[in-house]
């Protein structure tokens, strides 16, 4: 599985393994059906500890990204495509969030922040 | 259930300069503490004093409910211990090290020994002498894990390996974890492995524990604040604040750390100071520990 973590970044590791899967649920790298690594696994993958996998696993089966089925391995959950487009739009938010507190702390007005996240998506696009 | 109780534990080396002045701690079964602080904070001797290797001045131990210094085979027969400054016996090999923790513990788990030693790739012939740093501490977290103790007490166990001996160290032991739910208390002076191994971290800070919390709460509700040098005062100011842990000021900001998240943090300070133009930002243990163990308070 696509997972990394960094211990040191200041955001729990829990919050970074919930975050990468819900990211690769909304990106289509993770379909449903699909498994999950068990627990241990992972945690030792990643050389983190098993509790904290497991935190993020219970809390995506909270909200519904993942489901349990009894004695069978954890499965990410159907979601209807206007569900997986709503999920896009919140990954992207979370990932702007740092760029707007950027554009606030330079002044710069929303005209002109708009013109440059626009711009790079262009750029990005012509390469 | 309670595995490690420490009740206001004092203990000096010379008169009137305590190592530590009054320390709390107490760990649940399968807890993963990990341990902070400066070189001479106490960590060394906080441990000692719970494996009873070392007596407290005042204050009460139990582990598992018993006093170490009372019943001291029966607490070390459930701990398994490994420090950076442990001597395996030189003159003896592999085989005969691990032959005589087999006889002293009746718990013994051969299939794990065996497991070990090849995965460590251990030569069972080879006397510890000739061993490197790095496979003798192999060989200390091989005895200390094979008799299945419930709990793990690590004194700078990667202390002086190499990254890949780090982390191998640091899986072995987060499989006894999955396999059995060991407690462990560990000493690091390695804070990303202390964030991805513990529950908890506890740092000694002048002879007291200044923070015990767990990781995720340091990560998510504590936060750093820089904050422009203007005006006098400034650092003063922050310290009277009973959530500031510490200030450091550097040439042109104070760098503080709160038990506040980044929103209540500059929000507290605008109100308190009157600075609108304060950062505030979560952070790595690592950095945190450097703006407190390098601050003043």
């Amino acid at each position: 599985m696509l997972i990394v973590v960094d211990p040191s970044s200041g955001v729990p590791v829990f919050r970074q393994v919930m975050d990468q899967v819900r990211f690769h649920i909304a990106g289509g790298l993770l379909k449903a059906g699909d498994e999950l690594p068990p627990t241990r696994t992972l945690s030792a993958e990643l050389g983190v500890n098993p509790m904290t996998i497991s935190k993020a696993y219970n809390l995506l089966e909270r909200d519904g990204a993942l489901e349990r089925r009894p004695g069978k391995p954890l499965v990410v959950a159907a979601l209807a495509p206007e569900e997986i487009e709503l999920e896009k739009l919140d990954q992207l938010r979370s990932h702007l969030s740092g760029a707007v507190r950027a554009a606030q702390q330079l002044s710069l007005k929303p005209g002109e922040a708009i013109k440059v996240f626009r711009q790079m998506l262009e750029t990005d696009k012509e390469d | 259930m309670s595995v490690l109780a420490l009740h206001d534990i004092h203990r000096s080396f010379e008169p009137g300069i305590p190592v530590l002045d009054g320390v709390d701690l107490s760990v649940n079964a399968g807890e993963v503490v990990g341990l902070l602080g400066r070189n001479g904070a106490g960590k060394t001797t906080l441990i000692q004093i719970a494996m009873g290797m070392l007596h407290q001045q005042q204050g009460t131990v139990e582990v598992f409910g018993l006093d170490p210094h009372q019943q001291p085979v029966e607490v070390k027969r459930q701990i398994g211990f490994v420090s950076e400054n442990q001597v395996l016996p030189a003159f003896l090999k592999v085989r005969e090290v691990v032959e005589l923790h087999r006889s002293l513990f009746p718990s013994w788990d051969d299939d794990m020994a065996t497991r070990l030693v090849n995965r460590f790739g251990l030569r069972p012939g080879v006397r510890i002498k000739t061993l490197s740093k790095g496979q003798a501490r192999q060989v200390a977290l091989l005895c200390a894990l094979c008799h299945r103790p419930d709990l793990l007490l690590l004194d700078e166990p990667a202390g002086g390996l190499d990254a890949l001996a780090r982390r191998e160290f640091l899986e072995t032991s987060i499989q006894a974890l999955s396999d059995t739910g060991t407690t462990i208390v560990f000493s690091s002076h390695y804070l990303s492995d202390v964030e991805r191994l513990a529950d908890r971290a506890v740092m000694l800070h002048d002879a007291k524990v200044l923070i015990d919390n767990t990781i995720d709460e340091l990560h998510e509700s504590f936060s750093i604040a820089l904050v422009p040098h203007r005006p006098q005062g400034t650092s003063e100011a922050l310290l009277a604040l009973p959530e500031c842990l510490g200030v450091r000021v550097r040439t042109d900001a104070v760098h503080a750390v709160f038990r506040l998240d980044p929103d209540d943090a500059c929000a507290l300070i605008t109100e308190k100071l009157g600075v609108t133009d304060s950062r505030c930002r979560t952070a790595g243990l690592e950095e945190m520990f450097i703006e407190i163990a390098g601050g003043e308070r």
